[in-house]
């Protein structure tokens, strides 16, 4: 599942969150396959982004260095030549905790603009 | 016998002939920036002659790395709002990186990203002229281009020593030619008689605690380099984060909290210079 802006969006994604209007309403369904007619209809209705299944779109080019879950999992590496180094451990945990809530942020936010709290 | 080897390993690297040449209208810049009766006018109209460069340096200016993001029109007015020393070291980026072939993207990237994190950690410290630690940030690689420049043949064997040991690139130039490009960067400010603000920024970025004149300017320049390494923003030639001197902290009076906050900023700028190539 990924989240996407609309104008990355291409006819034979499908859609794995419902598209709710600026009210509220859903006027798309889950596992609606979308089609050039569906995209003309959620821009014509300022829908700016959507969530598709599967991870069609390589976002890396466009978030730069800011993915924070990528981060994460580069920690330990960046940090190897400083295994015993207490100094240098206390840094790199204090940017895997800043790192962790960013990229926990960063997930609330797309769940929560698509759909109202779902139990994910 | 291991002087003699690094006073000809100096020598090669520093041959004139072959160092990237500044433009000629830098020379005359300087002379006239000398001169206490010459006016920001004179400066801009000499440095404005010469128009591919007056380009360069204008779309660097308007990169959302300096203060005034798309809002300075001309040369003079790049003057007025940063001044002559920023207005070199532009130049100077400019100049030596232009001979830059297409596997040292990686390190202008990595240049841009610690020119942005340097005046940004500048700003949350309050520090005056944030914009000459963003040149000192562009420019603090420097030796490594030079030295690839001069030495093609010690960029391989560099190269292979950091895939083959996991040594980081400042380790294995220390190994093969027993100084590393912060020396080299220090020949260089002195050849190019850049302002010793930037020069110390660049000849110590690994060793902000020796700096004696503007221990700030190398303290910024020196986390602005972890933090360019910790987003893995560009490629400096290795990766690894750097070790970060605790005195880096001290000389700048803010702790390693507050880089937090300072990453906050940082993060969504990384994203506008995403896009900020090297024509």
């Amino acid at each position: 599942m990924q989240k996407i802006p609309l104008n990355l969006a291409k006819p034979g994604m499908v859609l794995s969150k419902p598209v709710p209007r600026q009210d509220g309403i859903v006027v798309v369904a889950a596992g609606t396959e979308i089609t050039e007619g569906l995209l003309a209809k959620l821009e014509s209705m300022d829908v700016e982004t959507i969530v598709v299944e599967g991870n069609p779109v390589n976002m890396d080019g466009v978030m730069a260095g800011s993915s924070y879950t990528t981060r994460l999992g580069r920690l330990d590496h960046l940090f190897r030549k400083f295994p015993d180094d207490a100094w240098m451990g206390r840094v790199k945990e204090m940017f895997r905790g800043y790192f962790t809530i960013k990229a926990a942020s960063g997930q609330a936010a797309a769940q929560g603009e698509t759909q109202p709290k779902s139990g994910e | 016998m291991e002087e003699d080897l690094k006073t000809e390993r100096k020598g090669q690297l520093l041959a004139i002939k072959d160092l990237p040449t500044l433009p000629t209208v830098l020379d005359e810049v300087s002379k006239l920036v000398a001169r206490p009766e010459s006016t920001t006018e004179q400066v801009a109209r000499l440095i404005s002659m010469d128009q591919v460069l007056s380009a360069k340096v204008l779309k660097m200016v308007n990169s959302p790395i300096y203060g005034f993001p798309g809002r300075i029109s001309s040369i003079s007015h790049a003057l007025m709002l940063l001044g002559f020393n920023v207005i070199r070291g532009i130049i100077v980026s400019t100049s030596v990186f232009e001979v830059m072939t297409k596997n040292m993207v990686g390190l202008w990237e990595h240049s841009i990203a610690t020119a942005l994190a340097s005046s940004t950690i500048a700003r949350a410290c309050g520090l005056r002229d944030p914009d000459e630690y963003s040149v000192a940030g562009l420019l603090h690689d420097l030796g490594k281009v030079v030295a690839t420049v001069q030495l093609p043949e010690l960029k391989i064997a560099i190269e292979s020593l950091v895939k083959e040991k996991d040594l980081t690139y400042l380790a294995a130039e220390k190994e093969l030619l027993g100084f590393g490009h912060d020396r080299i960067n220090a020949w260089l400010a002195t050849h190019w008689k850049l302002p010793p603000n930037i020069k110390e920024g660049m000849d110590h970025h690994h060793s902000p605690q020796t700096a004696q004149l503007y221990p700030e300017m190398a303290a910024v320049v020196h986390l602005a380099d972890f933090l360019a390494r910790l987003y893995e923003f560009g490629s400096g030639g290795d990766d690894n984060v750097p070790f970060v001197q605790p005195d880096a902290f001290k000389i700048l009076k803010i702790k390693p909290k507050d880089l937090e906050a300072i990453c906050d900023t940082l993060g969504e700028r990384f994203v506008e210079v995403s896009d900020l190539k090297f024509t």
